[in-house]
Parts: C-alpha cells; structure tokens; sequence
C-alpha cells in the first residue's frame, strides 16, 4: 500500500517537472539537425589571377570582367622609361560571363593581345556539400580565334588555323571559411605551332588557392605546370611556367584584384602557350581585374515578403 | 502500526495536494511552432531590400510565461541570390553564427486559457551575429481555440550586433532593419 503510494507520488513528482520543462530543452526537439547544405563561394569571382575559378554564376546573373595587364617591370622592355611597365599594355580583356542555369554559365570575351575573341562554357558538376562532396568540379571549355591580320601568309594558311580550345576540370575546394583551393588538369588544342616539337594538344595543370586576411580581403595566387610537363624543355622559344599572385578585395557587387604575373596575357588559350616572360629577369608585371555583377530579367516578384527594389 | 498509519495518511495529503496541482495539468504546458514567418526589411534612398524565412522554431511555456524563437540565418531568402550570399557571408557570418535567436519572458499579466487579444512586453536577450543584446520586444499574443499566435515588430540596429557594413554600401544597406515575427502556435 505504501509503496503504492509512494509511485504514485514520484509520479506527480515527475509530472511538476514538466511545468518547469525548460523552454530551451522543448525548443532543441524542434529543431531538424542541419541537412547536408551545400558550400557556397569557394571563390568570389570568375578569376582567381591567371586561372578561371570553378565559380558559375547564378541563374540570369551577368558578371562583366575586366583585365590588365601592364608591361615588364624590369629588364629591357622595362624601367623608368616605361614607367615600370605602366606606359604598356601588352593584353586587355573585356568578357561577360552569363548564367543560363545556376550550373551552366556561357560567356564571350575580346582580348587584345591577337584581337583573340573567345567563347566559353562553365558547367558545375558536382558542388561541394558539407557533409558528403569534400570538393566542386566545374567542367570549362574556351574557344578562342585570333581575329587580326596575319603578319604573313604562312602564319594562318587555313581559317581553322586561328582557332584554339582550352578543355579543363575545375576541381576546387573550400577547405574553410578562410582557405580556398583549386587544381585544374587541362589541355589546350592547338591548330597549329611554330616549331614542330611543340604539341598541338598541350596538357597542363593549374594550381591555385585563397587565402582570406578579413572578410573582404583575400590573398590570391595561382601557377600553371606546363614547360616540362606537357611541352618539351628543348624548344628554340624559352617559355615559362605562369604564376601570378595579389591581392582581391571584395565590395559587396564589385571585386578587384590586383596582382603581379610574369604572362603578358589573360585568356589561357593564349597565357598557358606564350608566356615567354620570366619572374627573375624583370618579366613580372602589374595587373588588375575588376568584376561587378548584375542581376538580369528580374522576375515581378510573386513574392512581395523578399522583393527588393533598387532605385 | 499508528506510525505506518500515519506515514499512509501524510502520503494521501501528498497524493491530494499532487492530485490539485496536477488538475492544471489539463491546460496544455507549452506552445510550439515551426512555422515561425520572419520578415526582415532594410530601406534606404537607394535600395529596399526584403528577406523572408518561413521556418524559425518558438516555444512558449504559459506558466513561467516563458517564450524563445530561434532561428537559422540561412533559412533567410532573399529575391537575388548574390545579396543573400553576401547575407550570409559578409554581414550575419552564417557558418560561425548560424542562428539568431530571442529568449525571455512575458512581463505583462496572460491568461493562456482565456480567448483574446493580449499586447506584451517580452523582456529577455537577443542574440544576433554572436552578440547577446538585453531587449524588452512589444508584441501581440492573440489566444484562439486555446491555441495562441503571435505578431511582433522590432527594430534591430546592426551597430548593436556588430554588423559592419562597409563605407561603399553604407546608403544601401539601413543601419537599422525592421524585423517581423508572426506565427501561430500547435
């Protein structure tokens, strides 16, 4: 009889506890454990220095970059006379890059280094996700053909001969909110070369990375492995590998950066094959890049809670 | 044998005084909701921007009047996804402060058992982007069916949770949002 008592009573016992029932505790069950979101902006634009990042844009989103490159700081195309490279302007690139999906990006440029017009495709293939895609790959292609005059007869003895394409996959990386790293294996295909040891399809492999100091401002560098690689060493043209790093700095719409490389050129199509110039022998140089973003064919907002109205 | 008596006896008044306590027990103990709307909304001369999320969670418990939203920073939509990264990415800091949340109690008089329309006071801390802020929110608990919803309007100050917004958006992006918190309640 006692004990029955006794139970009963624990068990009012308990059932005051649920008046105190922390509302925090009541709270924590309603939460649902975070799903497997996906890492949004390993990089903040289309480019790191040299190399395209694996970034797309977003659905109707039209990002416009612009590119420059400045002339050699030192040796003998450089110095005061020049003004450290800054009278020079060896390649200018104006591009925008459009998003007709959120995976799939089509993108049309004009630099001015062999007034190369180029084409370009982003697709995103897999994106990096918290919990099962420790890495995004974005597949790039970029067709460029060189639309100045040839310097001689035998230079494009065939239209096709202007032609190039840059086939890439664009694996990155958001290692944390600070460290972002890509590596892009390439090849670039060639219509035709100078020297004849010099391959039509040259292979190559890009590395880069972010390193972010504060929230909008970033370390930026990135190399492309290619003399050696897939291109012999012995040819009659001294080539190098491209590297560039700077700076980018990231306003909220606008991002810039700015760096030193030693390739005069933008478009791998043209920095990956030609950069004759070197880091050591005063063929580095100033570069910037500039990106804004617009966003385009905003739909009349069915929804009215998160229209925005930019006046 | 009087003494066992006894104890019998001092249980039975336990059980008696349990058994009136616990009468209150068929008023429901808490109020919960996941469907919590908040609206947060910047205007300036140049932009009015807009976000919603449809999921925040409460939790009201009518006896210690006690009431607690919380709610994740990325379930905040807004109509261009680049502002919501940058949302996310340059102003809330998303990945190191997830969620924002309100925690305090009903300082006014409230019948949860009783239909209408009660304006309160809730006095507790609000916790945004890593900083805790001690706020008193005005807002409207209405009571129907014995169920209750809820309608607030705030004002958060972004200089308050250390929100900068750098100098070159400064006219576009408020230095104060207004926020809307609405729901109702199982």
């Amino acid at each position: 009889m006692k004990h029955h008592y006794l139970v009963l009573s624990i068990l009012f016992l308990l059932s005051f506890g649920a008046y105190s029932q922390n509302a925090d505790s009541i709270l924590n069950t309603l939460i649902t454990p975070e799903r497997n979101q996906p890492v949004p902006s390993t990089f903040k634009s289309t480019h790191l220095v040299l190399l395209n990042t694996n970034e797309t844009q977003k659905k109707n989103d039209l990002a416009f970059w612009i590119g420059h490159r400045f002339g050699d700081i030192g040796g003998q195309f450089g110095g005061a006379k020049t003004l450290f490279g800054l009278d020079l302007a060896p390649d200018i690139y104006i591009g925008f890059d459009y998003g007709v999906t959120d995976k799939l990006t089509l993108g049309i440029g004009r630099g001015k280094f062999d007034a190369t017009y180029n084409f370009l495709a982003k697709y995103r293939l897999i994106q990096q996700k918290e919990n099962s895609a420790p890495f995004s790959l974005t597949l790039f292609g970029q067709s460029a053909i060189v639309s100045r005059a040839a310097f001689n007869t035998t230079e494009f003895p065939k239209q096709r001969d202007r032609m190039s394409h840059y086939l890439s996959g664009i694996f990155a990386s958001k290692v944390n909110s600070s460290l972002s790293i890509l590596v892009s294996p390439s090849v670039l295909l060639r219509s035709k070369t100078t020297e004849a040891n010099d391959p039509k399809s040259l292979f190559s492999v890009g590395f880069g990375g972010r390193l972010k100091l504060y929230k909008r401002f970033s370390l930026i560098a990135d190399y492309t492995l290619v003399e050696g690689l897939g291109r012999p060493t012995d040819l009659g043209t001294q080539f190098y590998n491209p590297l560039g790093a700077g700076i980018e700095i990231e306003t909220g719409g606008h991002i810039f950066s700015l760096n030193f490389q030693n390739s005069p050129y933008i478009i791998e199509n043209n920095f990956i094959a030609n950069t004759q110039k070197s880091w050591t022998n005063g063929g580095v140089r100033w570069g910037f890049a500039v990106s804004r973003n617009f966003s385009l064919f905003q739909k009349k907002n069915k929804n009215k809670d998160i229209e925005t109205k930019i006046y | 044998m009087i003494l066992l008596k006894r104890i019998n006896s001092i249980w039975l008044c336990c059980f008696s005084v349990g058994l009136f306590f616990n009468s209150q027990l068929l008023a429901q103990t808490s109020f919960s909701s996941k469907e919590i709307k908040v609206n947060i909304f910047s205007s300036t001369p140049l932009e009015d921007i807009k976000a919603q999320s449809l999921t925040a969670v409460s939790v009201i418990i009518p006896k210690s009047k006690q009431v607690v939203f919380q709610i994740p920073i990325k379930s905040l939509t807004f109509s261009l996804s680049l502002m919501q990264e940058h949302f996310n990415e340059s102003y809330m800091e998303s990945d190191k402060f997830p969620t924002a949340s309100f925690k305090g109690n009903i300082v006014d008089d409230i019948d949860f058992d009783k239909d209408g329309v009660y304006n309160v006071n809730v006095k507790g801390v609000l916790n945004m982007h890593g900083i805790t802020k001690e706020r008193t929110i005005k807002g409207v608990i209405t009571i129907t069916n014995g169920k209750p919803s809820i309608n607030s309007n705030f004002n958060v100050a972004c200089v308050d949770h250390q929100i900068k917004i750098p100098s070159v958006v400064f006219k576009k992006i408020a230095e104060v949002i207004a926020v809307t918190v609405s729901g109702n309640y199982q």
